[in-house]
């Protein structure tokens, strides 16, 4: 999963993210970004809270954009942990059957970290193909 | 400073990039990447296969950020970037167009992803992302996963395989040394050697390691597949993460056998790893002309390097040049040879009791032996001219000459392949009709013999 923010000369930023949650009645999402290298995307929070988060799924490429404006950015805390342990979990398990080394799998620090939460204002197809980029209804209730 | 060059292994497309654009009205967008190509000292490009919105953006607003990843180090890059042009031919565009064909054609979509454009982009700033990996503890061997190949390593190397190469005498040993060579000295435990047909309209397999006896005498047409796309656009391709897009195409494959008819005169199947995580396709040309395509595989995403590339494109220019040597050279040494031999028919053998059906079908020029398929094209009308003569005139002995004289068999006038077809039909029969021989006897000739007692057929079609 990925999120991407703009600075105020509309200079774009994207870094990975390792765990999200949602909160579909709501319409709030919150993805933890790798405290390492996130100085640009949260100082373009903070300018202009624009952010864009796609989700994919390795197994057919499926993927979805949600677009929407930050509400807060926190530093994640221990409860949060759990998530962005299970989310890497599943990552490295991929890096493996590629055949990357456990050892250095073991050493990637994706804790400490910041937990972005935003509300999601348009949801996008993002699967790779002519139809990407195309609105979805948000069928969220 | 970090130099664009020295990030290559993200270039390699094992693990996808990010990229990051913004619309002109202020709305991010980020996506997947799956490649990025670099283009020179301070330009990348990037495929553009649809006009999605990455595509809108750029036009509104020429700013993009791309994350690299390298495999083997897992070490971040940001590289902020602004559109310059749009290629839609040269080189760059070729290169980047006939990797899309590959996976494209492997994946039974060709016409539906092809590269529109190659988008080029100066590269404003490369940062490395620090404190990406913690440090290695006590039972971790930093270093060791890096291990460079040393110049001197890849230079003796290239050495040995070279030396090897020189000593074959026929096409048959240096087909035999060049893929012994590689796996010995390389550790190329796949490999495979495709020669083209006399329609140049397909390649096959006449030599390979790692597959068994199963791949030789396999097809793939020109065009088709990673292979096939090397062929026709004569370009080298590295392909790494293979795993998803190759799985997909080869169980669409399956699932189509699976439910069609089965067919009469069934391919032999192209050798491969099914698990194949990255694959190198090495057009070998000599003079311009292909003479064939040499293709490695490894089950790693990491199996394969720029060097590997490099170094195999040295080997397939001297593989190409030595074939076409062969080719020629064979040629004119069984006109000599002609002109001094005697082809009167040798007494027919002592007939053994165990009899041998062969059945030719015209239909498609396949020879079977008994109820199962053995070669066809011209392999196959080559066995039947030896097999129809040994049976109604006792013949055993035959030239190269003569075969390439007879218009039956429909060997183009020039550079027929004739010496590696001879090859394929010999391993073939080696393999599937042990009591059928095709041995050398001297340059340019070659004697058939069989302990059988033969029944030939012929039909027009099954």
């Amino acid at each position: 999963m990925l999120v991407g923010t703009r600075s105020a000369d509309l200079r774009p930023t994207g870094r990975r993210a390792f765990g999200a949650s949602i909160d579909a009645e709501q319409r709030i999402a919150t993805l933890f970004v790798p405290a390492c290298g996130a100085e640009r995307l949260l100082a373009n929070l903070q300018d202009n809270g624009h952010v864009a988060a796609t989700f994919a799924r390795p197994m057919d490429s499926r993927a979805l954009q949600i677009k929407g404006r930050c509400m807060s950015v926190h530093e994640s805390g221990v409860h949060e942990r759990a998530l962005q342990d299970r989310y890497y979990a599943a990552f490295s398990e991929a890096l493996l059957l590629l055949g990357q080394q456990p050892k250095l799998l073991r050493r990637v620090r994706y804790f400490p970290s910041f937990a972005v939460t935003f509300r999601i204002e348009s949801m996008f197809e993002q699967t790779p193909g002519p139809g990407a980029g195309r609105g979805v209804a948000l069928g969220l209730p | 400073m970090i130099k664009l060059g020295e990030l290559q292994r993200c270039f390699g497309g094992v693990l996808p990039a990010i990229i990051s654009t913004c619309s002109a009205d202020g709305i991010p967008n980020v996506t997947y990447l799956s490649q990025v190509f670099q283009a020179g000292e301070r330009h990348v490009a990037l495929s553009r296969q649809f006009f999605n919105k990455t595509s809108r953006n750029i036009v509104e607003n020429p700013y993009a950020n791309v994350e690299l990843i390298d495999p083997l180090t897992l070490q971040i890059y940001e590289l902020d970037l602004r559109f310059e042009r749009s290629e839609t031919d040269g080189e760059l565009f070729d290169t980047m167009s006939t990797r899309i064909q590959a996976i494209a054609s492997q994946t039974g979509m060709s016409g539906i992803f092809k590269l529109l454009s190659a988008d080029v982009f100066e590269v404003l700033a490369l940062h490395e992302i620090e404190g990406v990996l913690a440090p290695p503890g006590p039972d971790d061997d930093a270093g060791a996963e890096l291990g460079p190949t040393s110049l001197r390593t890849e230079l003796r190397a290239l050495s040995v395989v070279t030396e090897r190469l020189r000593r074959a005498r026929d096409l048959e040993e240096l087909f035999c040394l060049l893929l012994d060579a590689l796996h010995g000295e390389l550790g190329f435990s796949h490999t495979m050697l495709l020669l083209p047909d006399e329609s140049a309209k397909r390649l096959y397999t006449v030599a390979s390691r790692g597959y068994g006896d199963s791949g030789i005498g396999a097809e793939v047409g020109m065009g088709e597949g990673l292979i096939g796309t090397v062929a026709v656009s004569g370009k080298t391709l590295r392909m790494a993460n293979l795993g998803g897009q190759l799985r997909y195409a080869r169980a669409s494959g399956r699932a189509a056998d699976a439910t069609s008819e089965p067919q009469k005169f069934p391919e032999i199947p192209l050798p491969g790893l099914p698990d194949a995580q990255s694959q190198l396709a090495i057009p070998l040309l000599a003079a311009g002309r292909l003479a064939g395509v040499l293709t490695v595989e490894s089950r790693s995403s990491l199996g394969f390097d720029q060097w590997h590339e490099t170094f195999l494109e040295v080997i397939g220019h001297q593989v190409a040049s030595a074939i076409e040597t062969m080719m020629l050279r064979a040629e004119a040494e069984e006109t000599l040879a002609v002109a001094r031999a005697s082809l009167a028919p040798t007494p027919k053998p002592a007939l053994e009791k165990r009899v041998l059906k062969l059945c030719f079908y015209r239909n498609d020029d396949c020879v079977f032996v008994g109820d199962e398929y053995l070669i066809r094209n011209v392999p196959g009308r080559i066995l039947w001219k030896i097999l129809r003569s040994y049976v109604d005139s006792a013949r055993t002995d035959f030239s190269n000459r003569e075969l390439r004289l007879d218009p039956g068999l429909g060997l183009p006038p020039v550079k027929d392949n004739l010496e590696s077809r001879l090859i394929l039909l010999r391993k073939r029969l080696e393999q599937k009709c042990p009591e059928l021989k095709l041995l050398p006897k001297s340059r340019g000739q070659f004697r058939f013999e069989t302990s059988c007692t033969l029944e030939l057929v012929e039909r027009d079609s099954a």
